[in-house]
């Protein structure tokens, strides 16, 4: 980790799911810190409870037990409400299937969690630009999509997790649908992002090459962290 | 206050989008929504005119004078004197404002052809009564109602004139200026031959098939049997259906029923008094099973099965977009704004059904096919109110609601963790 101040501070942390009578334990007494800036890979193999520990931080599901703090927000005990709300500003996702909204376009894409801030629209669409700008996809606004390639859908899909400036940004294997070329473009931008807006990324994979961008990389299995690698990296 | 409404039209930007993804789907539920709304639109339609017809109202009465325990009614012509006076003797009792004696008299154009074209039913009354006192006709525009008093006052000049609905001339393939002869049915014997001096105005839509004829022509032609046979003619004792007055309120009725069945004048046969709405409400007696089922069965069913149609097609459409909904709860959208996206749809797709079925009804119903060909008592043809625009709107937002409650309660309480779990 590095000297800078934890942004997220996960304490303790247990979570477990009940498949019927059987009690699945998937994270176990977790204590992770995420310093402000940094560009965190969470890797593991399947079930070691990554996605679990990314939703956990992201506020999109609570703990069994311990705490999640971002920034100054105790998250882990915040309403659904609370949560949505909080994640509206703070929280920035990117997913391996982009999961657009095939019915609206590139632009209207982006727009769509300013919709729930108080903006107007001539402010709506300077973000919208502002954030298309960054990703290099202004001349493909207005494309659906379904037009799009997936290189493309992932920075729509980028474009929609800075354009409210969040805090945070949570990557669930964002290069994890895209051809080596794509992959890379990815997390070239996302390299850039974090360097450029001084963003905190958590980015889950399973790709060692795309755990290298990253400044910090933890394996989990079974639910522990197992270990942890941290790098100097030359930037380009 | 801006800003809210942006974002509010562009919420309606994602609703309509949503709505226009599966196109054939929405089609079908547009579909089956305005055909339902339709089916709606009509049964209320008839109830409304049989509760408008049959309410008691607080003013500007009409009462009817029928013969008493007797169907059909027929009082003597001599009653009329008296009646339309309301039975008045001391300086200090109720007078009818208005009346107007009622006769029916019906027969075949060529007797040895009997058919519907043939057949011919007029009312008898006082000629000048005509504008005040049959329904609707004081509601004729200037231009209608200037033509209506100078059919009344030919009428009144020539005893054989008559007026003809529009309808009723068309089924009989007659004009306006050709002159009819009628072997008489409901008075055998009396034939009389007519001149067809006008047709009610299309405004009057509910007398499209109604004729109405001078009273004094047939007590004339009842007095010239009398002459000829030298004896009454078997129905010319009695040859009125009933009489109406028009009385100012309630208070006025009472006092006149009471004038008129304290009365020594109407003994033989004896009189029963009653307003108009309940003597309609006492002949629809007969009906009174389909109306409440009309009002208790099908309405409530065809409201019922309007809900399972959009519940159906916004179920599916829920269940298909789960990732999509669970998405939109990660950028931050709350249960309310995800119900209200899928309620929006719902609410979108049945007020615009709504509207369009009865707007549509409306206009093809009334302006284009003359009404709703439903007869009923002397009612032929029921119209869609105004109102039933309305009742679009409602009954398409109305069961829209209803049906997308529980699809949208279900795309509120969908969990973000276990959508995006089972995916990583």
């Amino acid at each position: 980790m590095s000297d800078a101040e934890p942004i997220v501070r996960v304490v303790g942390v247990h979570k477990y799911f009940t498949r019927g009578a059987e009690r699945v334990d998937v994270l176990q007494d977790l204590t992770v810190d995420v310093a402000d800036g940094e560009f965190l890979a969470l890797m593991g193999p399947s079930g070691s409870g990554k996605t679990t520990l990314l939703n956990l931080i992201a506020g999109l599901d609570t703990p069994s037990a311990g705490e999640v703090w971002v920034g100054s927000e105790l998250i882990s005990q915040m309403s659904e409400t609370g949560l949505a709300r909080w994640r509206t500003r703070s929280v920035g996702f990117i997913f391996q299937f982009y999961h657009l909204l095939p019915v609206l376009s590139a632009y209207e894409n982006i727009e769509l969690p300013l919709l729930l801030l108080p903006l107007s629209a001539a402010d709506r669409k300077k973000q919208v630009m502002t954030a298309l700008e960054l990703v290099g996809l202004t001349d493909r606004m207005s494309h659906r999509p379904g037009q799009l390639s997936g290189g493309q859908q992932q920075r729509v899909g980028i474009a929609r997790a800075i354009v409210t400036d969040p805090t945070l940004i949570v990557a669930d294997e964002p290069t994890g649908d895209l051809d080596a070329k794509s992959a890379d473009e990815i997390l070239k931008l996302l390299d850039e992002l974090q360097r450029g807006l001084q963003k905190t990324i958590i980015m889950v994979t399973h790709d060692p090459h795309a755990a290298e961008r990253a400044q910090r990389t933890l394996h989990l299995e079974k639910g522990n962290l197992v270990e942890q690698t941290a790098r100097k990296l030359e930037r380009a | 206050m801006l800003s809210l409404l942006g974002t509010l039209a562009k919420f309606a930007v994602i609703i309509v989008k949503n709505v226009r993804r599966n196109l054939l789907r929405t089609t079908f539920t547009s579909l089956g929504t305005m055909t339902l709304v339709l089916v709606v639109t009509l049964v209320w339609s008839v109830l409304s005119f049989i509760d408008d017809q049959t309410s008691e109202k607080a003013n500007d009465l009409k009462v009817l004078i029928t013969e008493k325990n007797k169907s059909p009614s027929r009082l003597p012509y001599a009653y009329v004197s008296s009646l339309k006076e309301g039975a008045a003797r001391a300086p200090d009792d109720v007078r009818p404002v208005d009346y107007m004696t009622w006769v029916f008299y019906g027969g075949m154009l060529d007797p040895t052809k009997p058919s519907r074209e043939n057949f011919i039913f007029l009312i008898g009354g006082e000629p000048e009564k005509i504008p005040t006192m049959m329904e609707e006709l004081d509601q004729l525009g200037p231009a209608d109602r200037a033509r209506l008093d100078r059919a009344v006052q030919r009428m009144k000049e020539q005893r054989n004139a008559c007026v003809i609905g529009p309808e009723q001339l068309k089924t009989m393939n007659k004009k306006v200026g050709e002159r009819i002869k009628v072997s008489g049915l409901i008075f055998k014997g009396i034939d009389l031959e007519f001149e067809i001096i006008d047709t009610f105005p299309d405004a009057a839509k509910r007398y499209a098939q109604t004729s109405v004829m001078n009273i004094e022509y047939l007590l004339a032609a009842l007095e010239e049997y009398k002459v000829t046979n030298k004896k009454p003619h078997p129905e010319g004792d009695a040859p009125v259906a009933f009489v109406v007055l028009r009385v100012k309120n309630r208070a006025e009725l009472e006092r006149l029923t009471a004038q008129i069945g304290d009365s020594p004048l109407y003994t033989a046969p004896a009189v029963r008094c009653e307003s108009q709405g309940s003597a309609i409400s006492s002949f629809l007696e007969a009906y009174k099973d389909i109306f409440w089922g009309m009002r208790w069965l099908l309405g409530p069913a065809v409201l019922f099965t309007l809900s399972l149609v959009i519940a159906n097609a916004i179920s599916i459409s829920v269940r298909e977009r789960r990732m999509e909904i669970a998405l939109l709860k990660v950028l931050g959208f709350r249960p309310g704004h995800v119900m209200g996206l899928v309620l929006g749809e719902a609410l979108l797709i049945g007020t615009l059904s709504g509207v369009f079925s009865a707007g549509g009804a409306y206009l093809l119903i009334n302006k284009l096919a003359g009404g709703i060909p439903f007869p009923i008592a002397w009612f032929q043809r029921f119209f869609i109110p105004d109102q039933a625009l309305w009742w679009g709107l409602a009954v398409g937002a109305g069961t829209a609601f209803v049906g997308c409650i529980f699809p949208a309660l279900s795309a509120r309480s969908v969990r973000v963790a276990d959508v995006f779990s089972k995916i990583a």
